[in-house]
């Protein structure tokens, strides 16, 4: 065996044991049936890199190299007993149960009708998109400002050092580490710093976010087709999120933990949930804290637009379920805290470049530049024109449904992206840059979102008129 | 009129993309990927052999502007030295400072073809401080840190 095989043959390894931890929790913590089998995977490896990196962490608190044996070896054995435990209170499904313990016991309420044309050119796009992003992955080591800046130098180091050393990284030191984390398990498992190999990992995150926008489509009731189609929408539209498949930043990963953990409100909302969801919401929480700086106020504003749309639907037991959004919210406390209580005992300073004081006239300046970007088809395509034909055609329907969560979290994050430029300690100078270095990123951690409520419009037009 | 739109501009993705695809397409053909990409850049060479040259406890003042892009590959690339980033024209007294302060054995300037700065000028004629015969963009000096005098930086 060519040594390239033997490395790609560790690394799918590695992945393996990710996806293996992820499902051991899933099968913890949802009754079967809960998902279908492509939920389950999309699902499984969020859930498995969370408990992973932040297990990586404690092993550099507790003052212990990372090593494989030391890494696995606890959280399979955590990961087997709970398999072990789930089947002796028959929580695997075994295909003979039916749907006793779930309001949703199928992946969807839509029967797999469609149109083979359109479903065969959909994948067939897909598939193209995928070839090309996992080469271009693959075959070429990391380059882009952040990832040799920031994430990849970060995994370099802390492999080097079997743990989070950050003594010869000044800038961004204090940026939360799951991507870096994840990258050097990853390099743990190859046996060596390999800087393209690893990439593999970004595609297969944005593979992963498209499988779930495609099974919550399916499962809040769109045919097949259109299901396929609205993902191939998303992923086809504009060069940002093409390029984030091979680019090796965190915003991916923080995508896709965004469109979990809102997805899996959004769908608890609309009582299309299988039970146990908010338990995994509150997993994709914690994941988006430990993402990216920016996560844990991006967190904070699913769980309010979840708790903004109950007080103003007031659906029957509405206390009851607020109180039951204290999950989500302790999810996201575990995700954010051990982190700051890291930065805190090691006298890492916490950003407090980023918020000296707002600027009215950069909020203003800021304004017409964001409208540019969202209409802008070289970032995203015809995306968010197409949010705005999804409101205008949703109308009324969206202030009296469930749907007021996507508009809530959409339009609250538009504004507070706004706001966040009033606070940026640029110079008047540096501005217009800053802007354009940062904002398609702000938008790419909303885009899966913003395709799900195109997906609700596309839904009532399938449904037609007076439904 | 949306699928028209989006239809319109998958066709522009194919384009714009289209240089990428081609130059992946060459590479897997040649065999030219991984690491030999890297080493198709001068700049990432000269990195290689500074590599080989610094003891990986080592630490270095790499003088550049950070918006050119090459400091952060340098540091990437030259991990787990330690890294200093100074402007090219760092005046002597803060240079001198921050290699003895720092116990730097080497200073970088990442492109030689710069006007040196009055930092760099001091720094050739230290006698604590060597030129390295390093062929590439920049240039290389070994730095005996300890005959630096002075707690000073004014």
């Amino acid at each position: 065996m060519t040594e390239p095989a033997l490395s790609l043959f560790h690394l799918l390894l590695g992945l393996g044991a990710i996806f293996f931890l992820g499902y051991g929790l899933l099968t913890a913590l949802i009754p079967a049936p809960g998902f279908s089998g492509p939920e389950r995977t999309a699902l499984s490896f969020g859930l498995g890199v969370v408990p992973l990196t932040l297990w990586l962490l404690a092993l550099t608190a507790m003052g212990l190299k990372f090593s494989l044996p030391l890494i696995l070896g606890p959280l399979l054995v955590l990961v087997v007993g709970a398999l072990l435990l789930a089947r002796w209170c028959g929580r695997v499904d075994h295909g003979q149960q039916s749907a006793v313990s779930s309001p949703v016991a199928t992946e969807n309420r839509q029967p797999k009708t469609g149109n083979l044309f359109w479903d065969w050119l959909f994948l067939s796009l897909l598939a193209v998109l995928f070839v090309f992003v996992t080469l271009r992955a693959v075959l070429y080591p990391m380059w882009a400002w952040d990832a040799i800046a920031t994430w990849g130098c970060k995994a370099k180091v802390f492999y080097e050092s079997r743990g989070v050393d950050l003594t010869c990284i000044q800038a961004h030191n204090y940026y939360p580490n799951l991507v870096p984390l994840l990258l050097t398990y990853l390099y743990l498992c190859l046996g060596q710093v390999n800087d393209y190999l690893v990439n593999l990992v970004f595609p297969l995150l944005g593979g992963l976010l498209l499988m779930l926008l495609y099974s919550f489509s399916r499962r809040l009731g769109l045919s097949r087709t259109r299901a396929l189609g609205l993902t191939a929408f998303l992923a086809l539209n504009g060069a940002t999120f093409i390029v984030h498949l091979y680019i090796a930043y965190a915003d991916l990963a923080l995508t896709y933990f965004t469109l979990a953990a809102a997805g899996l409100l959004y769908l608890w909302l609309q009582d299309a949930a299988p039970r146990g969801s908010l338990g995994l919401a509150a997993v994709f929480l914690a994941g988006m804290a430990w993402c990216k700086y920016e996560g844990p106020p991006l967190a904070g504003t699913v769980v309010l637009a979840a708790a903004l749309t109950l007080i103003w639907l007031r659906p029957p037991g509405v206390w009851r379920r607020l109180g039951d959004l204290a999950l989500p919210l302790a999810g996201l406390a575990a995700g954010f805290l051990p982190w700051r209580l890291y930065t805190e005992l090691h006298h890492l300073e916490a950003g407090a470049d980023h918020i000296l004081g707002f600027y009215p006239g950069q909020f203003l300046a800021s304004i017409p530049q964001v409208l540019l970007y969202l209409v802008n088809p070289y970032y995203f395509g015809v995306l968010w024109p197409a949010l705005v034909l999804a409101v205008i055609l949703l109308g009324r329907r969206l202030w009296t449904s469930p749907r007021l969560f996507l508009a809530l979290f959409l339009g609250g994050n538009l504004l507070a992206i706004l706001l966040a430029y009033g606070l940026a300690p640029t110079s008047a100078a540096e501005f217009s840059q800053y802007v354009r270095g940062t904002l398609d990123r702000l938008l790419l951690h909303l885009a899966p979102m913003a395709a799900l409520l195109v997906g609700e419009g596309l839904k009532d037009l399938e449904a037609g008129p007076g439904e | 009129m949306v699928l028209l739109l989006w239809g319109l501009q998958c066709l522009w993705l194919l384009w714009h993309f289209g240089d990428e695809a081609r130059d992946l397409a060459w590479r897997l053909a040649h065999g030219k990927v991984g690491e030999a990409v890297r080493q198709e850049d001068p700049f990432q060479q000269w990195l290689t052999a500074l590599a080989a040259l610094m003891p990986p406890d080592s630490t270095y003042v790499f003088l550049d502007h950070y918006e050119a892009g090459k400091e952060i590959q340098a540091r990437y690339r030259l991990v787990p030295r330690r890294h200093i980033l100074l402007m090219p024209d760092v005046p002597p007294s803060f240079l001198f400072y921050t290699l003895r302060r720092k116990e730097a054995s080497f200073l970088i300037l990442r492109d030689k073809n710069l006007a040196p700065g009055p930092g760099l000028l001091a720094a050739e004629a230290s006698p604590a401080i060597r030129p390295v015969p390093l062929p590439g963009p920049g240039l290389v000096f070994r730095v005996d840190w300890a005959r630096l005098w002075g707690e000073f930086y004014d």
